[in-house]
């Protein structure tokens, strides 16, 4: 386990190296899907896509189903390792808890002036409902992007009405795999959110920042429990419900004393900058 | 289609083979117990030795039966034709539907004459063109609405219902058999400029007529009986037959992965294809490889890779569980 702070560098591990191989996999093999996928739609050559240089093979239907196979092959092999790795060491954090929904819209309206955000676990309530949302897409284009292809190599007289089913739920799906790319993406214009974005390439966020919106998280790992890193444990959970109910809201008010968000952006500046 | 009418099928369409096979003179009978039970798949025989391109008649008897049965396949075109954007070819055939010399999504088969010298000796041959119904049909497959389907009986047919006339199909066909009319479809309900420009049509094999136990317009036509259609299994054989029996060649039996139809020839299809350049709406007889086969592999990778995941998941877990535990075991504070 990775998770841990590094108080000479004033930074917390928030991503092992395996994680962020994880969602780079995913990401980046899901947005060739995601173009590719576009280019089995006959647009490339109506829309002159063709003509752009290096893009001269998107007219051609079969280089770009090559293509996106190769890239489901990368996308599903991570996307079934990540169930499967994090599941079997119990690692639950980003499923969505009781509350989450309600405390989503906190902070929702946080980012709009309205109120205080609660203090945070490891993971924005929002951020596991996100996960739940993305990993749902995910399972369902997988799924049927596996019958697809199964269609294509062995049975292209599979009934109809399964082809239908596999064809529409793949289709339905990318838009939504569109919609919540450009959420996820686009929650990062929001400020508060933007010191988690050095996360997910060099596996730490900045201790200030940790300790200003994620106090939980931080107690957790300075409480020094195995491994660091206790969501999913029935203590876990209990921490959050009480975070919930705001009865951590002390510790919130405290930090932000100290921290105000714009401190906290220009120390990740600085520390990119040292760095 | 009903496990009775479908028999039923059979057992019309056989005997449209062993009529065939008579009216050949080949002397080949198929005895009825010999049909495959619960073979469901269908192929069609076009006999070129038979096929004389109706010289009695203005248009062959299958091209005028099939625009017949086909009259009011299409539904009544927009005024105007919304013109697609940015590219703004828009194709209309609904003032041409008299058209009988090549596809056209108002003609789904016509009859390529071919003048052809072969061993010193000049000879007409005359080929009735239509869809191959593919075993393997690119054209279906990737229809990205499925809007295009290949049945259990081998007849791959576009639900024009569904269609946007994007023209994939025909971009993926070797032949380049489906035919678009723009101004219809589905995709007027939608953004008319902006995706879609129509419904691809082609020869459906008479899917309807087949559903209710007859048999296609075309085969049923014929007053040469050169066109067949029976159980596969017994199409292939026969064709092996009959191209043995005249020295002759078979296309579409390995022509882009297979077809569920087979032409017989007394003369070559190099020859045939020789007389044939490929225009709009006139497909030639190369030995067309099936491009999707490119693909196959990777595909099959895609099938596997839930297996790849599994495998590194379960591995990776337990190899970090374990080095967890001997850590734990070992005094080491667990920071790795």
């Amino acid at each position: 386990m990775s998770e841990r702070i590094l108080a000479e560098k004033n930074l917390v591990v928030r991503h092992s190296l395996i994680e962020i191989i994880e969602h780079w996999a995913i990401a980046l093999s899901g947005l060739v899907l995601l173009v590719t996928g576009l280019f089995e739609l006959p647009l490339a050559n109506r829309y002159y896509i063709t003509s752009l240089p290096g893009l001269g093979w998107s007219g051609d239907f079969i280089k770009s189903l090559y293509i996106h196979y190769a890239a489901s092959v990368v996308f599903i092999t991570a996307a079934v390792f990540h169930l499967l790795y994090h599941g079997i060491r119990g690692e639950r954090g980003m499923l969505p808890k009781r509350g989450d929904i309600r405390a989503s819209i906190l902070v929702i309206k946080s980012f709009f002036g309205k109120g205080e955000e609660p203090p945070f676990e490891k993971y924005l309530p929002e951020q596991r409902l996100a996960y739940a949302g993305m990993a749902f897409i995910i399972a369902m284009l997988i799924l049927s992007g596996l019958v697809k292809t199964y269609k294509n190599l062995y049975a292209p007289d599979m009934p109809l009405t399964l082809v239908l089913w596999a064809t529409w739920i793949h289709n339905i799906f990318f838009v939504l795999f569109i919609l919540a790319l450009i959420a996820h993406i686009g929650a990062l214009v929001l400020k508060p959110n933007r010191p988690m974005f050095r996360g997910i390439f060099t596996g730490t966020v900045s201790l200030a920042y940790a300790r200003h919106r994620h106090p939980l998280w931080l107690a957790e790992l300075e409480s020094g429990c195995e491994g660091g890193r206790k969501e999913g444990s029935p203590a876990a959970y209990g921490a959050a419900e009480a975070g919930d109910t705001g009865a951590a809201t002390t510790t919130h008010e405290d930090a932000q004393e100290t921290f105000a968000a714009g401190d906290v952006i220009r120390d990740g500046t600085k520390e990119k900058n040292g760095a | 289609m009903s496990k009775e009418r479908l028999s039923g099928l059979s057992r019309r369409s056989f005997l449209k083979v062993a009529t065939g096979v008579a009216a050949a003179g080949a002397g080949i009978t198929i005895p009825g117990g010999a049909r495959a039970a619960g073979d469901k798949r269908l192929a069609t025989l076009i006999d070129l030795s038979l096929c004389d391109g109706c010289p009695d008649r203005e248009v062959p008897a299958c091209v005028s039966v099939c625009k017949e049965i086909n009259r009011d396949k299409i539904p009544r075109i927009a005024e105007p034709i919304p013109v697609p954007w940015p590219r703004k070819k828009v194709e209309d055939w609904s003032k041409k539907r008299e058209v009988f010399d090549r596809l056209t999504p108002y003609n789904f088969i016509y009859v390529h004459r071919a003048e052809v010298e072969e061993g010193g000796r000049k000879k007409t041959v005359f080929v009735p063109r239509r869809c191959m119904h593919c075993d393997h049909p690119a054209c279906a497959t990737i229809c990205p609405f499925s809007a295009n389907h290949k049945y259990e009986n081998g007849a791959v047919v576009i639900d024009q219902e569904l269609c946007f006339g994007g023209a994939k199909c025909k971009a993926v066909c070797p032949w380049e058999i489906p035919q678009r009319q723009s101004g219809v479809g589905i995709y007027l309900h939608i953004l008319p400029n902006l995706a879609g420009n129509g419904v691809m049509y082609k020869c459906d094999l008479c899917q309807e007529r087949l559903t209710a136990g007859k048999l296609p317009g075309c085969i049923e036509a014929c007053p040469r009986q050169a066109m067949l259609i029976g159980p596969r299994k017994q199409i292939y054989a026969l064709a092996e037959e009959r191209a043995k029996a005249m020295q002759g060649y078979i296309y579409g039996k390995k022509e882009n992965g297979g077809t569920a139809t087979l032409y017989v020839s007394p003369v070559s299809f190099a020859a045939l294809n020789g007389t044939m350049k490929r225009q709009p709406g006139r497909p030639d007889m190369k030995a067309e490889e099936r491009r999707m086969a490119e693909t196959d592999k990777m595909g099959k990778a895609v099938l596997q890779a839930p297996l790849y995941g599994i495998a590194a998941g379960v591995a990776g877990a337990f190899l970090s569980l374990s080095r967890r535990k001997d850590r734990r075991k070992g005094g080491a504070t667990d920071h790795e």
